[in-house]
């Protein structure tokens, strides 16, 4: 569909001849707040690290914008306007909050082969730096050396180091995993907020059924190595499949 | 006014945010400078010890400079090359071989060394980048000893295990006017070399080597910009080569050797990896040291090797960041 | 070129590529269970072809019997050295980044080079063939020198008993799961420091055997470790870290190509090894056995 930014299309992928999705095919609508949930081991992880290019998929495609991005460089599928958060946060821990995104829009803004003029010196980069702070709520942080900051500050920082790249599509995997109930709140707020704010495409990895059902438009469950269920999360939660495979899990 | 509170000598530009300390840097780098430039001066008053010292600091001002060609890629990139001598003996086999065997002035091979440098580090640097990590370290040395051999073997152009002797040295540089002629040089570097680590390149180098995955995902395409990292750092270490070939009037198999590459990795841990002027001391601070052990006991030279591989040991297990991570831990100075 | 000649140089190319495979699989064996290259492994064989001359100068004769003594006790001798280093320092940087494990091994190849130089010097050295082992054997009416065929038998046991050890055993089994999974064996109650230090050991009798070995097969001298140590890198950039099948291609390519290209070439094919090193990186950048990754 032409408002679809990504669709999925018969992905298939194995490591060590072991299958993990088998012609996986979903798609994604331009401007939708969506999720992916599926029990452990189910390759959420693995889906994103094949959407973002740091796997290659077996077969399949994976159109972003409607180009085919499968065995893309990571790097480049970046610069197409894709952006990631992490499950374990993933900062620069030994640079500052502020360098952390300072450097983010240099390479943004295809600044990083310039050596001649100090990063210091670039006065709107610091400038936006600071507005993204801000909307995220670090900004009294940004001198701090980002590796000493709280583990909830440090997950927030990886966002808006995502959300420095200014992406068409922005893909969180597990935004609030290792934080406090109160923590929580906050960034699923923050990220709702983002959201509305931005106009921008949002896929979700969560744990948190909570979070989950109470933001997301569409869910998708992924188990059994494909796509189980898809729909507005009354759907999903009256969906006997859904519940068996869950059930299943956890007992 | 917020904490700034970095990893003991991490703190490569956040003390700038502090501007008095930003003028102290240029207070005591201008006293540095002007004692750098009066001392030959100085040391030509003490009649033959004296000259030989302003040989030795010319060596000090060249190894200096090759440590801190090598922290570019070690202490600011994060990749740990073991055949930096590689560039090194390139620039020095540059200048000997275009002023010998094609009668080249100084002037014209100086600048020539650091291009041949930077062309062969772009050709080896191009497989090097391919396999990160690990794999990155084994093939620096591998093809630092591939040159090595190949210099070796190849008698009628360089010279093989003779090397080239009787480089021509202009009559103006008398051992003072060499110094400053180097010094003028290192100068220059240095302000280059800090341009560079200060600059967006510089800024995402640094992200690299602080997480080369997380800087992959804000669309760095790493693999390039280590190549380029790589081949600047060795275009500097081909200026190093090429001024001690000129010091020493020779060029010879051993500039090409894996054992110098190991000094400039013992020089950047010995003064501080993660500093652009930690290189430059440490490499001063190890010749000091060999002059030293010289002067007690000849036999102590003759085991230098060891000395340097026990230091090193030392550093490895007990002192990671340097002397200046030292100072820094016992004046509980910018310490979190 | 004859077809004898031919045989004779690829006996020779395989003798050295199962040398070679002594040396590189102890290279691989302890990069997989210990997740460090060790630099110093090149240091380490030459330290044992060294002791191995020391030792035959103890031993007058050069019957059969003196050598299997220095074939048996060589190679513990450098096991121990390398208990000593495993247990006083390597254990230390384990926990470490890379760079600081590189370096600790780069400083052991500076200590372990100068303190074989002071003791032995510059000098070219070598160990007379045992009597038993000295003349040429005759093979389909050519004449091969017994050495090489001893080290062409010797290199299969190896590689045999290599194999045997890992997959067949309880030892092996430890040192596999070691390798895949490094983090649970704790938890199943396995002395993980017992596994690696015996690891390391058996990767330095390793070292000390392909040096007891070299030391009657060519002249041994300074260089021998450094040029070893590459040719065992560029054995595991085509074969592969960790896989001992992948070092046992990678020696026999790279022992057989530099004994051919010594045709054309002359000392030039030394370079060999380089240069299938290049070739892997350009066409399969993850090795010969390696699958891609990002």
């Amino acid at each position: 569909m032409a408002n679809d930014i990504l669709v999925v299309d018969n992905l298939s992928k194995s490591f060590d001849g072991a299958p993990v999705f088998n012609n996986v095919s979903f798609s994604i609508a331009e401007g939708e707040l969506s999720s992916i949930i599926g029990p452990n081991g189910a390759g959420k992880t693995t889906m994103f690290n094949l959407i973002t290019g740091h796997l290659i998929p077996d077969e399949g495609r994976i159109l972003f914008k409607g180009k085919n991005i499968a065995g893309m460089q990571p790097f480049d599928i970046v610069r197409l306007g894709m952006a990631r958060a992490f499950q374990r946060t993933n900062i620069f821990p030994r640079m500052t909050v502020l360098e952390n995104l300072v450097a983010t829009i240099i390479s943004k803004q295809r600044l990083t082969l310039n050596i001649l003029t100090p990063f210091k010196s670039l006065k709107r980069i610091h400038q936006r730096s600071f507005e993204i702070l801000e909307s995220v709520g670090l900004a009294d942080m940004a001198h701090r050396v980002s590796g000493t900051l709280a583990h909830g500050s440090q997950k927030i920082l990886d966002i808006a180091v995502a959300l420095a790249l200014e992406p068409k599509l922005l893909l969180l995997d597990e935004p609030t995993a290792g934080m406090s109930p109160e923590e929580r709140k906050q960034t699923v707020d923050l990220v709702a907020d983002l959201w509305e704010k931005l106009n921008i495409t949002m896929l979700f990895i969560e744990h948190d059924m909570d979070i989950v059902f109470g933001i997301s438009q569409k869910i998708r469950v992924l188990c059994y190595k494909t796509i189980l269920a898809e729909g507005t999360p009354d759907e999903i939660s009256s969906n006997h499949k859904v519940i068996e495979a869950y059930l299943g899990e956890e007992v | 006014m917020s904490i700034i509170a970095p990893e003991p000598g991490i703190d490569m530009q956040n003390q700038l945010e502090n501007t008095t300390a930003h003028k102290t840097n240029w207070v005591i780098g201008g006293i540095v400078l002007v004692l750098l430039v009066l001392l030959p001066f100085i040391l030509q008053t003490q009649g033959r010890t004296g000259e030989f010292w302003i040989w030795v600091t010319t060596e000090m001002l060249i190894t200096a400079l090759f440590s801190m060609s090598l922290n570019l890629i070690l202490g600011y990139g994060g990749m740990v090359s073991f055949g930096h001598a590689a560039y090194f003996g390139t620039g020095a086999y540059t200048v000997a071989l275009l002023m010998k065997k094609a009668h080249w002035p100084l002037f014209l091979a100086l600048p020539a060394a650091p291009i041949a440098a930077g062309i062969m580090a772009a050709l080896i640097g191009w497989f090097c980048v391919r396999r990160i990590g690990l794999y990155f370290a084994i093939l620096t040395l591998a093809f630092s000893q591939l040159l090595y051999m190949v210099v070796l073997q190849w008698y009628n152009f360089t010279g093989g295990d003779d090397g080239i002797h009787g480089i021509v040295r202009p009559e103006f540089l008398t051992p003072i006017n060499y110094y400053l002629f180097c010094l003028a040089i290192f100068v220059l570097c240095f302000i280059f070399m800090r341009m560079i680590v200060n600059s967006s390149f510089g800024l995402t180098i640094r992200t690299i080597r602080e997480n080369m995955e997380r800087a992959t995902f804000i669309g760095i395409n790493v693999r390039r910009l280590q190549w380029i990292n790589f081949i600047i750092a060795g275009a500097f270490a081909g200026i190093a080569g090429g001024l001690l070939a000129e010091l020493n009037r020779f060029s010879q198999t051993e500039y090409l050797h894996w054992s110098r590459s190991a000094e400039p990795i013992l020089a950047s841990l010995v003064g501080g990896m993660y500093s652009l002027v930690g290189p430059a001391i440490g490499s001063a601070f190890l010749i000091f040291l060999k002059i030293i052990l010289q002067q007690l006991h000849r036999s102590l030279v003759e085991v230098w090797a060891i000395i340097l591989g026990c230091i090193l040991l030392i550093m490895v297990l007990f002192l990671p960041d340097g002397l200046v991570g030292l100072y820094s831990r016992i004046f509980k100075k910018n310490v979190s | 070129m004859t077809y004898q000649q031919l045989i004779f140089l690829f006996v020779n190319g395989l003798s050295q590529g199962m040398l070679l495979f002594i040396i590189a699989s102890g290279l691989s064996l302890v990069f997989g269970v210990l997740r460090v290259i060790n630099f110093a492994h090149g240091s380490i064989y030459m330290l044992g072809a060294f002791t191995a001359y020391s030792v035959s100068t103890l031993l007058t004769t050069e019957s059969f019997f003196h050598y299997l003594i220095l074939l048996l006790v060589v190679p513990p001798i450098i096991a121990i050295v390398g208990f000593f280093l495993e247990t006083l320092l390597f254990r230390r940087v384990y926990t470490q980044e890379h760079l600081i494990q590189l370096l600790l091994t780069y400083a052991l190849v500076l200590i372990i080079d100068d303190v074989v130089r002071v003791i032995w010097g510059g000098d070219f050295r070598n160990v007379a063939r045992p009597d038993l082992l000295a003349g040429s054997v005759d093979l389909l009416g050519m004449a091969l020198p017994t050495y090489n065929v001893f080290i062409l038998i010797v290199g299969p046991i190896i590689a045999i008993s290599l194999w045997f050890l890992l997959y067949r055993t309880r030892v092996g089994n430890i040192i596999r799961a070691a390798v895949t999974y490094p983090d649970t064996l704790g938890a199943l109650g396995v002395n993980v420091s017992w596994v690696m230090t015996s690891t390391f050991m058996l990767g330095c009798w390793l070292a000390g055997l392909g040096g007891v070995l070299m030391a009657s097969l060519a002249n041994i001298d300074l260089g021998m470790g450094m040029e070893k140590i590459i040719e065992s890198f560029a054995v595991v950039v085509i074969g592969g870290l960790g896989s001992i099948g992948g070092a046992l291609l990678g020696s026999l390519i790279i022992g057989l190509g530099v004994t051919f290209f010594q045709l054309p070439f002359g000392r030039w094919a030394l370079l060999f090894p380089y240069f299938i090193m290049a070739l892997v990186l350009v066409v399969r950048p993850w090795g010969l056995f390696g699958k891609p990754e990002r």
